[in-house]
């Protein structure tokens, strides 16, 4: 039986971040409650974690970084199907980039148990570094393979998958334990079900602070980020927009002549 | 060369028998930058047949090119060049490391950072040396710019995507160092790249078209998208997406242009059904004539273009598609360039 | 005494809810909407996604969640369509009265394959002699060689077609005033879904008419006692029947709300958006409040059921306010779209034809104060 590990993210609703502007007096983000959802691309994780649950039989954990809100994304991972979850959660947690993300997540995975598959979605929504991933991957001391969008053969301990790379794609053989991040190629997520709602009510979620890991504070969050943001700067627009007015066939007809006078028509 | 003096280092990418050009672009950026420090430049080469390209890039402004030259190589390894470029990162010492945001670069730049404990900064598209010599990253976000800094720890990495700097003048009367780095042999490896397989080939290349058509989710469904799609290919140009209609499934992920995705470089760009997000706007770089349609008049997009319309795309865009196809009937007529 | 709040639980839930309706059963309401059939897809999904399960008891392969669970499934599932959300209510109905009332071998026998969904149902009581007034049930059984013979015609049946399981109330033909409610299963002989109904909204719902000849059912398909007809359908009828009014209402209130919102935001007039006037925010503070108020009525109802109480006061005022807060939302969606609002492509058309569908069903209006009335002086 296979022990499977999944790195998910809590982060806000993309439709409604995506909207977030920096004030311009405060120079900061305005404070709003956007409501958490699971890492769009660790679905997918979760769900090639699933199916290599249906086919040969695995034990699935969840491990997830972030405030305790994010505990509600941990359980509807449970819900989907995963079996235990584990919530890093600490206030010396907070202000982390991807470097120390990746360094308390390789903790913590560490401390669990053996496991024979890393997996992460390739990039959040937030953030989109790409950077936690192969970094789990360097303090697990495993290998990593980036952006798989097909795992073509996943028996025994060395597998083949595909990989994005430039203007297509590459093959690559791995031998587990690995890393593996992953597309919204791979798979297409299942959708949360009743009954796996209730059955998630059974499944033991725990919460680790930075003793619990035994790590160090200055290891973790801000304090243990090689990287700072320093600044926030709001951007002016920068350009006086004329629009066109009038009828459908008005604003066609002027935009065909800017078109034309710009010589693309 | 001394291993003391302060240097900015580059990662260099070969692909298919040419040096990427993001590779010269952070060449030419990290001369400006040395320059600034009073640093040298040295530039980091890993692939077969390397003997002419030592020389290019020291024509694009480094002071020294280490190449690793051998079959095993190529293909791309991630764990044989990490372990290669690790060696030679603690050997020199640099002060800055910039690596290119491509598909190699993206996985080599955190396994290098993570080895070394240091800070590694995602898709800038702005690097300054600010007070004491630190590196500003700049990367957009939320409507604006954020600043990044790695003020202890060295060297401080950044990955710079495609189009971001401008091309650099290659002098090929400029003189440099080039040192032959020797290749593990027999490195264990857990993991291998077996193939690299190229898929097809996308129409106008965005990098270099004049003319660019970007959607977004004002699309609708994928109907919606062709007829986007459907207007980019009679004005010739180049199409491209955001994130939204690469969510919904109507396009590639290879095809969004912005922070995350490709940089362009237009005479002349249309939004289309597109919000302006920050994240895509930036990776539209010295556009002169820029145009939006959207149905909201109270789009964001509206503050980032010259000429706007009102319009809802799936009635706008077959209109104006129908008006130029018209219009191919009027040949010879006269037009001028901008 | 309360929180307000939903669990964790809940949140997941209508999470879950909310993904299964825009995902399968969005894509088949245009079809519906044409046809005013085609309700197979919807009826195949809701099994498949054991949304027929939720008040099922988990002895009986249902999942045992309760009312609340039930009203968040239903809210969340008529914000896309109400047509949907009616035929699982009332197959919420028919499993109701298996479920409270049957024996421990009709359960066996029928709950399992309702809770997957193979087996639909419904509960038939309505008939042209009057839905308000269900003494006036024409349909009669009488008692022949150990079976029940039933000859009637029942009008306005959900899922009449659909259905293969029916619970109908039938009067004695012996013994007077005596009124038992009868499993009678699809094919049987002598029953027969006739007449299909076409609706001015909640279309591809099916509502029909069923006939019944000389229909023979064995003994073994009496619910409950013979007599108890009445109050059986009355009680699965006040507190399912009218708790899935509830949240059929509710959800397409929600419908109204969003759509109007989407609109006001985007529809220009005097260089700015309609919903900068306050003639227009006026009517959102309308829908809002109402829609506030009636989930509270509604919720309130579903937790004290949860409890185990009888609630045909609680949900009657809530089946009433809802209902009609529903048809007050939906005239003012219409308003704020002006013209638009007459147009087919603009789906608050069709959320006043659904929401007028709403106040019969289950009771009238009138029936609702009734029962509130007898609730206040008794």
């Amino acid at each position: 039986m296979l022990n499977i590990v999944v790195c998910v993210k809590a982060v806000p609703e993309p439709n409604v971040a995506n909207k977030l502007k920096i004030d311009p007096v405060t120079k900061s983000l305005p404070r709003q409650d956007i409501p958490l959802v699971i890492n769009p691309l660790d679905s997918h994780a979760l769900e090639a974690a699933l199916q290599l649950k249906k086919k040969y039989g695995a034990h699935i954990t969840i491990f997830s970084m972030g405030p305790p809100p994010a505990g509600n994304i941990v359980r509807e991972c449970l819900a989907l199907g995963a079996d235990k979850g584990i919530l890093l959660t600490d206030p010396a947690f907070a202000g982390a980039d991807a470097f120390a993300t990746a360094y308390t997540l390789a903790k913590a995975i560490e401390k669990n148990r053996a496991v024979d598959v890393v997996f992460c979605g390739m990039a959040s929504s937030d953030g989109a570094t790409e950077w936690v991933g192969p970094e789990i991957a360097t303090f697990l001391n495993m290998p990593v393979v980036t952006m798989v969008r097909e795992i073509v053969d996943d028996q025994g301990d060395e597998w083949i998958v595909k990989a994005d790379y430039e203007h297509g794609y590459r093959m690559v053989k791995l031998k587990l334990p690995a890393v593996i991040t992953v597309t919204r190629d791979l798979n297409r997520p299942k959708p949360l079900s009743f009954s796996g709602i209730l059955k998630a009510r059974n499944k033991e979620i725990s919460e680790w602070n930075h003793e619990k890991l035994k790590i160090p504070t200055e290891l973790v969050g801000l304090k243990g980020s090689p990287t700072k943001v320093t600044e926030m700067t709001p951007l002016e627009s920068r350009r006086n927009v004329k629009l066109i007015e009038g009828s459908l066939q008005e604003k066609v007809e002027r935009l065909v002549q800017i078109l034309s006078e710009a010589g693309v028509v | 060369m001394e291993t003391e003096s302060a240097a900015v280092f580059v990662l260099a990418e070969k692909m298919e028998r040419e040096i990427q050009p993001v590779s010269l672009q952070l060449i030419g950026k990290a001369r400006q930058l040395a320059d600034e420090l009073g640093a040298n430049v040295g530039v980091v080469l890993l692939g077969q047949d390397l003997t002419n390209d030592a020389q290019k890039l020291i024509a694009a402004g480094a002071d020294l090119v280490l190449k690793a030259d051998s079959k095993s190589l190529v293909p791309y390894q991630s764990e044989l060049y990490t372990e290669i470029i690790l060696k030679l990162m603690v050997e020199r010492r640099p002060e800055i490391l910039l690596i290119g945001s491509t598909f190699m670069g993206r996985e080599l730049a955190p396994l290098i950072a993570a080895r070394l404990e240091t800070g590694l900064t995602a898709h800038c598209i702005e690097l300054v040396i600010g007070g004491e010599g630190v590196l500003e990253q700049r990367i957009p976000a939320y409507g604006g710019m954020i600043t990044i800094v790695c003020p202890e720890k060295r060297p401080q990495m950044a990955t710079v995507a495609n189009g971001v700097f401008p091309n650099p003048v290659l002098n090929p009367a400029r003189s440099g160092e080039v040192i032959s780095i020797e290749v593990p042999r027999n490195l264990p490896q857990r993991i291998q790249t077996i193939e690299i397989i190229r898929e097809k080939l996308e129409g106008v290349s965005l990098e270099t078209a004049s003319v660019i058509v970007a959607g977004g989710a004002g699309a609708g469904d994928q109907e919606g998208w062709d007829q986007i799609e459907e207007l980019a290919g009679i004005l010739n140009a180049g199409f491209g997406s955001t994130r939204p209609a690469v969510d919904a499934g109507w396009t590639e992920l290879e095809t969004m242009i912005g922070q995350s995705g490709r940089m362009v470089n237009p005479d002349l760009y249309i939004g289309v059904g597109l919000s302006g997000e920050l994240q895509h706007m930036v990776g539209i770089v010295g556009a002169k004539i820029m145009i939006a349609i959207n149905k909201d008049a109270k789009s964001p997009v509206f503050e980032k273009v010259d000429y706007g319309v009102v319009e809802d795309c799936r009635v706008f865009v077959p209109a104006l598609v129908k008006r130029l196809k018209n219009t191919e009937s009027y040949a010879g007529k006269v037009a001028h360039v901008i | 005494m309360i929180d307000f709040t939903f669990s964790e639980e809940q949140n997941l839930f209508r999470k879950a809810a909310r993904e299964f309706a825009e995902t399968e059963i969005a894509p088949h309401v245009p079809k519906m909407e044409e046809t005013s059939r085609d309700w197979d897809p919807v009826i195949t999904a809701l099994g498949k996604a054991e949304m027929m399960a939720i008040t099922i008891p988990e002895d009986y392969g249902g999942l045992g969640l309760g009312y609340v669970a039930r009203l968040i499934a239903l809210e969340e599932i008529a914000q896309v369509s109400v047509a949907t959300a009616m035929m699982m209510q009332v197959g919420g109905l028919g499993i109701e009265g298996i479920v409270k009332f049957g024996t421990e071998e009709q359960k066996k026998k029928y709950l399992p394959k309702l809770a997957t969904g193979e087996s639909f149902s419904t509960t038939a009581v309505t008939e042209p002699s009057g839905g308000s007034d269900p003494k006036g049930c024409g349909t009669s059984y009488k008692k022949v060689n150990g079976s029940y013979v039933l000859n009637g015609r029942k009008c306005f049946i959900t899922n009449s077609h659909i259905a293969d399981v029916q619970i109908v109330m039938a009067i004695s033909e012996d013994i007077p005033d005596t009124f038992s409610a009868f499993i009678v299963e699809k094919g049987t002989d002598g029953f027969k879904a006739t007449h299909e109904e076409r609706k001015v909204g909640m279309r591809g719902c099916n509502t029909g008419e069923l006939e019944i000849k000389d229909c023979v059912v064995p003994a073994e398909n009496l619910v409950g006692k013979e007599g108890k007809g009445l109050s059986i359908a009355m009680a699965t009828i006040s507190d399912v029947g009218r708790g899935g009014m509830v949240g059929c209402a509710l959800g397409l209130h929600q419908a109204c709300l969003d759509a109007s919102k989407k609109f006001a935001n985007e529809r220009i007039l005097y260089g700015k958006p309609i919903s900068n006037l306050q003639a227009i925010q006026f009517k959102f503070a309308d829908m809002k409040i109402d829609l506030e108020a009636g989930r509270l009525l509604g919720y309130r109802a579903a937790a004290l059921q949860d409890k185990g109480e009888r609630t045909g006061n609680e949900w009657a005022a809530a089946k009433y306010f809802t209902t009609e807060a529903a048809q007050r939302a939906a005239k003012h969606a219409v308003d704020i779209h002006g013209g638009y609002g007459c147009m087919e492509e603009f789906a608050v058309t069709r959320y006043l034809r659904d929401a007028y569908v709403l106040g019969p069903s289950a009771g009238t209006s009138d029936i609702m104060k009734v029962i509130v009335a007898r609730w206040v002086l008794s």
